[in-house]
């Protein structure tokens, strides 16, 4: 199915209005993505492409950057939201289970929601049995977490036509992938209907960092402008408002003032709820079937 | 897809590309609404440059700026460049027909895709009955030009005082928006004293309509607003008074 058959066009002005639980305005789905980059290939993402632009393997410096993000980065993730008590979404390549088990054990212990991410970083275009992948995925991630996810995300967000079906049928209940509204929707699979949730390409480290080369401060000035907006809109309706980071990112020492920067500033309001993929979904049912 | 916010891991251009199909559809869902509250509030009446085939896809929209008298002009058939589109003056002519028939008059103006004509578009405009066209950013006044037949205005749009160029190209903060439409709008204002000037502002749904980028088109609209000597014109206003000079 092409998107346009999977879900029709709809207006958010059309739709009845959600309610959160005790007049909460705005829902914050806090997403860490921990990624598995094969040294034998060109590296997902690059901080200093190579002189006259040459494609290294091995990616030394690129694989580096990347790798610090395992080895110190992501601990400052787990202090902070270990001291704000967040459990976060985790969405994390299966290889990662394996390959840096030491980082997937921490987020276990510390009660963090495992969503499906694939088996390693590439486009998943590029997977030759896609069926294959997604169960040897979501089958490592349910025996390490001991406990099945029920989310998924692809790398990079992508999905070829039939993903949707075969994530379904694989038994996922909801997607990130589909960054087009700011509430979950439905949409149609030939396995059975499927949930989106509001995964952000806005509030993302790549898109700003690496792709817009924002400076480091821009992190907390975009996240407060999108937090401001959709509280007050919140009002009317439930928003969900989705804050996407990664370790060899926003765990440099650069940068992760400027992201707790962006909890101090929640922290002042009344009504801000921070639920991971399965308390949004789980709501989100229950809600919409309220008359 | 015709813009990009996120590009795969290690690059490439996948079909289908499902995060930036959804990140563009986000504005026509969501973003488009919440930049109408503001227009709404400053009571402008804005000009739709939109896709021909957007008009039935989207109703909605086409609805809401219908309703408040907004003027429709044609912006293609579908997004791509002009240059690939096999029938260019078959697409003119469907785009019309297609903003014809939803707001009962067909379009006086045109604005290519991304502005990209070929030699030939603004020769069929004319033979297809359009007043102005708006893909030459080459002034700050309308502008007449020759064609093969008679000629036709171009009206002063802008890729500067624009978001796809600001934020998606340039990469700016949000703020940007706000600061570069002051610093041209005091510039234009002062080149004014002696003779009108027109200065453009251009938004998407899904760049501006962004919940971390409205208010600074919001505060930009207010900023203005605070002159009384300004007018908030569309693109037919500004052919007709031009047309009188």
């Amino acid at each position: 199915m092409i998107p346009r058959e999977r879900c029709d066009y709809s207006a958010i002005i059309d739709r009845p209005s959600l309610k959160l639980p005790n007049g909460a305005r705005l829902v914050v789905w806090t997403i860490v993505n921990l990624e598995f980059w094969s040294i034998s290939r060109a590296m997902a993402r690059q901080v200093l492409p190579a002189p006259t632009g040459e494609v290294l393997v091995p990616d030394v410096p690129n694989w580096s950057w990347h790798e610090y993000g395992m080895r110190v980065g992501v601990w400052r993730f787990f202090d902070l939201f270990a001291r704000l008590g967040i459990r976060p979404t985790l969405s994390i390549n299966a290889r990662v289970c394996r390959e840096y088990r030491r980082v997937a054990r921490a987020a276990r212990e510390a009660g963090w929601e495992f969503m499906g991410h694939a088996w390693e970083q590439m486009p998943i275009h590029k997977v030759d049995d896609q069926a294959e992948m997604i169960a040897r995925s979501l089958d490592t991630l349910a025996r390490f977490a001991r406990t099945r996810p029920v989310g998924w995300l692809g790398p990079g967000l992508t999905e070829t036509y039939e993903t949707p079906d075969l994530l379904a049928a694989a038994g996922v209940k909801y997607i990130g992938d589909w960054v087009y509204d700011d509430e979950p929707t439905e949409i149609r699979t030939t396995y059975g209907p499927l949930i989106t949730l509001p995964y952000s390409v806005e509030l993302n480290d790549i898109p700003m960092m690496l792709v817009q080369h924002h400076e480091s401060a821009y992190f907390t000035q975009r996240c407060i402008d999108s937090f401001e907006r959709l509280y007050r809109e919140g009002a009317e309706r439930a928003k969900i408002m989705a804050i996407a980071i990664h370790p060899y990112i926003s765990g440099q020492p650069h940068r992760i003032k400027y992201l707790e920067a962006v909890y101090e500033h929640f922290s002042r309001y009344e009504g801000v709820l921070h639920w991971n993929g399965v308390e949004i979904l789980d709501w989100y049912l229950s809600a919409r079937a309220e008359p | 897809m015709p813009r990009t916010v996120l590009t795969p891991p290690a690059g490439g251009a996948p079909m289908p590309d499902i995060p930036n199909w959804a990140w563009h559809e986000y504005g026509n869902r969501v973003g488009l609404w919440r930049m109408l509250d503001v227009l709404d509030h400053f009571q402008i009446r804005a000009v739709l440059a939109i896709n021909g085939s957007a008009i039935t896809r989207y109703e909605p929209i086409a609805r809401a700026a219908h309703d408040r008298g907004w003027e429709f002009i044609g912006h293609g058939f579908t997004q791509q460049s002009m240059q690939k589109v096999a029938d260019e003056r078959d697409d003119i002519r469907r785009t019309a027909s297609a903003i014809a028939a939803f707001t009962g008059r067909p379009p006086r103006g045109w604005l290519c895709p991304g502005l990209t004509e070929t030699w030939e578009t603004p020769d069929l405009l004319v033979e297809e009955g359009f007043d102005y066209v708006c893909d030459w950013v080459l002034d700050d006044r309308p502008v007449w030009l020759k064609t093969r037949t008679g000629p036709i205005v171009n009206l002063p749009y802008t890729q500067e005082c624009n978001d796809v160029a600001m934020m998606l190209i340039q990469h700016h903060k949000a703020s940007e928006y706000y600061d570069r439409a002051i610093d041209q709008f005091d510039q234009l204002y002062a080149d004014s004293a002696q003779s009108a000037r027109i200065m453009a502002l251009v938004v998407h749904p899904y760049i501006m309509g962004a919940p971390h980028r409205l208010r600074y088109f919001r505060d930009a609209l207010a900023r203005i607003r605070e002159h009384s000597n300004v007018l908030f014109w569309t693109g037919e206003e500004i052919l007709d008074w031009f047309l009188t000079q």
